[in-house]
């Protein structure tokens, strides 16, 4: 900081994508991410991840169903949501993003609907809460490999669409250095995928508890934590080098101020303190879980809430409080009852219990 | 009312040649920027641009009212704003002085905040106008965040993407814009820069070697040229946060 100026008049411009863009960033990261932890069980049935993987994927279709309200929140004009179908404009990444979002959410619902339709016929056939309902949904109750491989690669290409846009998205905004950097679509990719552990790891803690999958589940978070620190180091080392002009410039926006500071050593030592927990105490499940959780939504607070305090032109930064209306507060409470209503409303159907078991067939014994 | 402001495209195209020309400028140099080459066509469009001298602005906010009483912007927000700074000064005895820049849009002739818009409703009309269609916009703000010059915001009256229009509707009747028309110590020129004969023409040809832009390393080809820019003042300024900023309301 210069102290020979000192600004006194500017405009102090308010955030502009509120804390519902969080919400979305942050639930649509972690179901691509659940539904990539889903394929090892469900479509290739590896040994010992049948049930992480159909928790995995209960967890992606709750926020891949939530996600897209949050985006639409978001909008000053949510009403006119059909003009990203009317107007398409290629050199936009949210345009194209509108189009990947369906592909997605389109390829995961038919997945989850086929992984889990032998589930529904037998929740239906044990006459338990909304069994009218899982009966139909059942539509036979079938277990159609071909037709589940099918719709789970239409879902991978959606998810790799939806990580690459929305990555990219923020990432070529020049105007805010702290995003305009080619490892932000890493790092969204890798809390995203951690989170997504730390809700299956949620979910297994308050269904069977099942150790060995905990355990598994705890050596894939340790792996994604040290990709996290490696990601993070790099990024810390070209911009302190000077190699990358444009992490070096995301440095110097953000480095001298003693909240950012903070936030780099919190985001840092929630990391650590995660691979520690995750490599030496494995059973710390529940623990290592909500830190998971917790990085992947601090780390989109503090790019996005954070990013936008950097004035463009004036000098300092913003100062933002969370208004309690729609645009704060609001967003987030709202976002989160929703996912409940979401969760609660499927596993009526699909108890947990009943997904953690594993195969269906042990399931139903 | 604010309907009645946003600005319709512009009907008629201009000339190949006007276009290729238009092309071409203004070209940014580190230090300074060129002056744009008149271009002689009796059948031309107007491109309208703007000059600011830094040495004749007063920093009496004139421009900032009279723009938020002629556009109707909501209280807490601003269309064009002058930034003022205390600057200490080492070769004087006087202990500080004032430093004024007038903001507004640039209207950039490579302007960042169109090719992110996902509704197109973010455009350049013929006349180098950059605007918003407010029936299209979906007040993503996307804009907002690609804006390199923190010109634009999201109006809470509208719920669409904000910003100085260089008076767009005044200009299309003939008149000047509301800042220009009030500006006290006469320090904002609008013009055509494609008039040789214009004022705004002369004055950029005049000043050719004193001419900056606001962040000329970032190839927006700002349309809004300075006189007296100060080389500390033409990017995000290295000093201590400004101590006045306006009310925040409570927004439904
Ligand atoms: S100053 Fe900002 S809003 Fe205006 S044209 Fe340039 S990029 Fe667009
Ligand atoms: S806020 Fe409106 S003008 Fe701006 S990018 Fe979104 S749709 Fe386009």
């Amino acid at each position: 900081m210069n102290p020979n100026i000192v600004e006194t008049i500017n405009v102090a411009r308010e955030v502009a994508w509120l804390p519902w863009a969080v919400q979305y960033f942050f639930l649509i990261g972690l179901s691509y991410g659940a539904y990539l932890l889903s394929l090892p069980g469900v479509v290739f049935r590896r040994p010992g991840w049948a049930g992480i993987s159909r928790l995995a994927l209960l967890g992606a279709l709750v926020c891949g169903l939530a996600a897209p309200v949050a985006l639409l929140a978001d909008l000053h004009q949510p009403g006119r949501f059909w003009h990203f179908y009317a107007y398409f404009t290629p050199t936009s990444w949210m345009s194209w993003g509108a189009f990947f979002i369906p592909v997605y959410l389109g390829g995961l619902l038919t997945y989850a609907w086929l992984a889990f339709r032998p589930d529904l016929a037998r929740h239906a056939q044990s006459g338990g809460k909304l069994s009218g309902l899982a009966n139909v949904l059942a539509y036979g109750g079938h277990d159609s490999r071909g037709a589940l491989k099918a719709a789970a690669l239409l879902a991978f290409v959606g998810a790799a669409l939806v990580a690459l846009y929305t990555g990219a998205e923020v990432a070529v905004v020049q105007a805010r250095p702290l995003w305009n950097t080619p490892l932000l679509p890493l790092q969204f990719f890798v809390t995203a995928f951690a989170g997504a552990v730390g809700l299956a790891l949620l979910f297994n803690r308050f269904s069977v508890r099942d150790q060995a999958a905990n355990r598994r589940m705890a050596g894939v978070l340790a792996a994604t934590q040290v990709v996290a620190l490696a990601v993070g180091a790099l990024w810390l080392a070209l911009g302190l080098s000077g190699v990358s002009p444009v992490h070096a410039q995301a440095l110097a926006e953000v480095g001298p101020s003693a909240n950012w500071q903070f936030s780099a050593a919190w985001a840092v030592t929630a990391t650590v303190l995660t691979l520690l927990l995750a490599w030496k105490w494995p059973g710390s499940g529940l623990l290592i879980g909500l830190l998971a959780l917790h990085s992947a939504w601090m780390m989109r607070w503090s790019i996005f809430i954070g990013g936008q305090e950097v004035p463009k032109t004036g000098a300092g930064y913003y100062t933002y409080s969370l208004p309690l209306g729609p645009e704060g507060l609001m967003g987030i409470v709202g976002t989160a009852g929703l996912w409940v209503f979401l969760f609660v409303l499927i596993t009526t159907l699909l108890p947990l219990d009943r997904l953690a078991a594993g195969d269906t067939d042990k399931a139903a014994a | 009312m604010k309907e009645a402001l946003e600005t319709p495209p512009c009907a008629a195209p201009a000339s190949a040649s006007r276009r290729n020309f238009l092309r071409g400028v203004p070209v940014v140099t580190a230090a300074a920027v060129a002056v744009p080459t008149p271009a002689i066509a009796s059948t031309a469009k107007h491109q309208w641009a703007m000059l600011i001298d830094v040495r004749k602005c007063i920093g009496c906010q004139a421009c900032t009212v009279s723009c938020i009483q002629e556009n109707a912007v909501p209280e807490g927000s601003f269309r064009t704003v002058v930034s003022t700074y205390s600057v200490k000064l080492t070769d004087s005895a006087q202990p500080a002085g004032t430093y004024v820049l007038p903001r507004l849009c640039n209207h950039c002739d490579n302007p960042p905040c169109i090719p992110v818009c996902p509704v197109s409703a973010t455009y350049k009309r013929e006349d180098g106008i950059v605007a918003v269609d407010g029936d299209r916009c979906v007040g993503c703000a996307y804009c907002v965040q690609a804006c390199p010059y923190d010109a634009r915001f999201i109006n809470h009256d509208t719920g669409k993407a904000d910003k100085c229009t260089f008076c767009a509707h005044r200009v299309d009747a003939g008149l000047l814009p509301a800042c220009v028309e009030t500006c006290v110590g006469g320090a904002r020129i609008f013009g055509d820069i494609s008039d040789p004969e214009g004022e705004l023409a002369r004055r950029l040809k005049e000043t050719q070697p004193q001419l900056k832009v606001l962040k000329p390393e970032l190839d927006t080809a700002p349309r809004v040229f300075y006189i007296g820019l100060d080389e500390r003042f033409t990017g995000k300024v290295e000093g201590q946060g400004t101590l006045w900023k306006p009310r925040s309301l409570p927004h439904a």
